[in-house]
């Protein structure tokens, strides 16, 4: 990480005159990079002795074949199994794009997912990173996160580091009542216990597959945990429970406390300059 | 001022040469360009309104041939596993590269492009900050209308440009900070890619869960030619985009991927890929350890 310079820095007008007095040919300073990440998310980088290199994504579609939604009991595996496929192979995709363009890892993963009665989609977008000191060798496995840069640099200062992207998801049937069962709760206000059990069921079997793809990549946690629940539109009698975060684990031998200062703005909320400032 | 571009309307050249400036910055945006030194001078714009029906052969002209070229675009043909079954069986399916869709969308933008530039020209500007670009159908005829705008700049104390003025999405404190950074901005970036999939047996199976033995007898499977698609249309926006990079670096990329049905089996992906391309001008310069901080509001 770098030190705090004491060399007191130019000021502003001075660089941009300098930007356009001294530009030379393109690609003579800096190497061809991509990255979607905001320059306050780069600057938070830079500041922790990384760089973005190359924007990255991994795809994968995975059918559901015919007639797995509407009737049945338990988990509906079929949707379970194609899920996590599906977002297992976008993944190395995504790895695999990041390896080959020189990155150690990929932060700031956008991750969009679609569940279809016949398929699912699963898309991943984040840009590769790595040390700005390429000597460095890479000693593990390229890593996802789906943390933003910032959150990256506040990990990475507090001692921790991203090992992967976990995920577990659960697609559950809600069993049917009896017609006598249905008819006789129409006009009571109560449990809907088949629905309920189905959530439980649900959150259980994918908050367990997340924990075990972290424990697979001798992670110590879950960081940043997305959850996202309830029924879908096309079946009526089958509930979703899906679960994603970043692995993390301790890279140094102590938690690092931040000690964050506390600061109350005197802003005007409506005012983002202080025009005071202008020489 | 230098000599104005030939086809800018004699009304423009006349509202240029007022003297006073337009500008499209927020206040606090037009105060960080003042602090950086870096003074509006013209809300400048470029239009171009472009005819696209005839360019997406509107379903012709694709699916005809599993074994024609593609006159060096992306092509990739899908066989049936399952040999002749009926003449409704898609034997054959292929993924295509629209080479026309991206030539047309490459010169409607362009043209606007330019002729924002032309403006900012005219006024003598070095740069154009904060440009905002918008596509959008005109009417129900089948014409898309590029429209390109920012705010047109002069660096205070530099000398007339002699160069083509750089543009970049960003303003105010945003642009402030790729300059701390130690990087210029040179130019926008955007690039389109489009790809139609014209689906064969097994990919409609697999998206549709029908087909009964024919599926894969009932299982699941990865749908590879959608795949396929999907990662070739990022491919080629991202190449494209770094081959126009030169070695610059291309900062706060945007990637947007959609995904339309025509009709059964018949998808058409497009992929645009935009941000800033920007030059470092001087060496990589350590930054502080950024300081952890709670706000009490």
């Amino acid at each position: 990480m770098s030190d705090i310079s004491s060399t007191p820095r130019p000021s502003l007008k001075d660089e941009v005159r300098r930007a356009f007095t001294t530009t030379g040919a393109p690609g003579a300073n800096s190497s061809a990079v991509t990255s979607d990440l905001s320059i306050d998310e780069e600057l938070n980088l830079h500041s922790i002795g990384w760089e973005p290199v190359e924007l990255v994504s991994g795809v994968s579609f995975h059918s559901i074949p015919y007639g797995y939604w509407n009737w049945g009991q338990g988990e509906i595996e079929g949707a379970s199994s194609a899920h996590a496929t599906a977002f297992t192979n976008a993944t190395t995709r995504l790895l695999r794009e990041a390896g080959a363009a020189g990155g150690h890892g990929v932060v700031g993963v956008h991750i969009e997912r679609a569940v279809h009665p016949r398929h699912i989609e699963i898309s991943l977008v984040g840009t590769a990173v790595r040390p700005v000191d390429t000597t460095k060798r890479l000693e593990r496995s390229v890593f996802a996160s789906d943390l933003s840069a910032r959150d990256f640099t506040m990990l990475m200062i507090a001692g921790w580091e991203p090992l992967g992207l976990a995920t577990g998801a659960s697609f559950v049937f809600a069993p049917r009542r009896s017609m006598s069962t249905a008819i006789q709760q129409q006009s009571q206000n109560v449990e809907l216990t088949n629905f309920t059990e189905a959530m439980y069921t649900a959150r259980e079997a994918a908050m367990q597959r997340m924990q075990e793809a972290a424990i697979a990549m001798h992670g110590t946690g879950v960081v940043d945990v997305k959850v996202q629940e309830g029924p879908m539109s096309f079946a009526t009698h089958a509930v979703a429970f899906v679960a994603m975060g970043t692995v993390v684990r301790l890279a140094t031998s102590t938690h690092q406390l931040i000690h964050p200062t506390m600061v109350v703005s005197m802003n005007d909320p409506s005012v983002d300059f202080d025009a005071q400032t202008l020489a | 001022m230098p000599d104005a571009p030939s086809d800018l309307p004699e009304a423009a050249q006349r509202r240029f040469s007022q003297g006073a400036f337009s500008s499209e910055l927020s206040v606090s945006d037009f105060a960080a360009c003042l602090d950086m030194g870096l003074e509006p001078v013209g809300l400048v714009q470029g239009f171009c309104a472009m005819r696209w029906g005839a360019f997406t052969m509107n379903g012709m002209g694709r699916g005809l041939n599993p074994y024609s070229s593609n006159q060096g675009g992306y092509v990739q043909n899908y066989q049936c596993p399952h040999g002749m079954i009926s003449s409704e069986h898609r034997s054959w399916g292929q993924n295509y590269q629209q080479t026309w869709v991206e030539d047309a969308w490459r010169t409607g933008f362009n043209n606007a492009y330019s002729r924002m530039m032309e403006e900012a020209q005219t006024l003598g500007a070095h740069g154009v900050v904060g440009v905002i670009d918008s596509e959008s159908p005109l009417s129900d005829t089948g014409v898309v209308e590029f429209h390109l705008r920012g705010t047109a700049v002069k660096v205070i104390d530099m000398p007339a440009p002699t160069a083509t003025p750089w543009s970049t999405f960003l303003a105010g404190q945003r642009l402030a900070k790729v300059f701390e950074a130690g990087y210029a901005p040179v130019s926008i970036v955007t690039s389109v890619a489009s790809i139609r999939v014209w689906a064969y047996c097994m990919t409609e199976y697999l998206m549709d869960g029908t087909g009964g033995m024919w599926a894969n007898a009932g299982g699941s499977a990865e749908i590879t030619q959608v795949v396929d698609a999907q990662t070739t249309v990022r491919d080629l926006t991202r190449s494209r985009v770094r081959s126009s990079l030169h070695g610059d670096a291309l900062h706060g990329a945007h990637l947007e991927v959609s995904m339309r049905e025509f009709s059964k089996g018949d998808m058409e992906l497009q992929s645009r890929l935009s941000g800033n391309r920007v030059r470092r001008f001087k060496d990589f310069d350590p930054l502080a350890l950024p300081k952890p901080t709670v706000r009490l509001s």
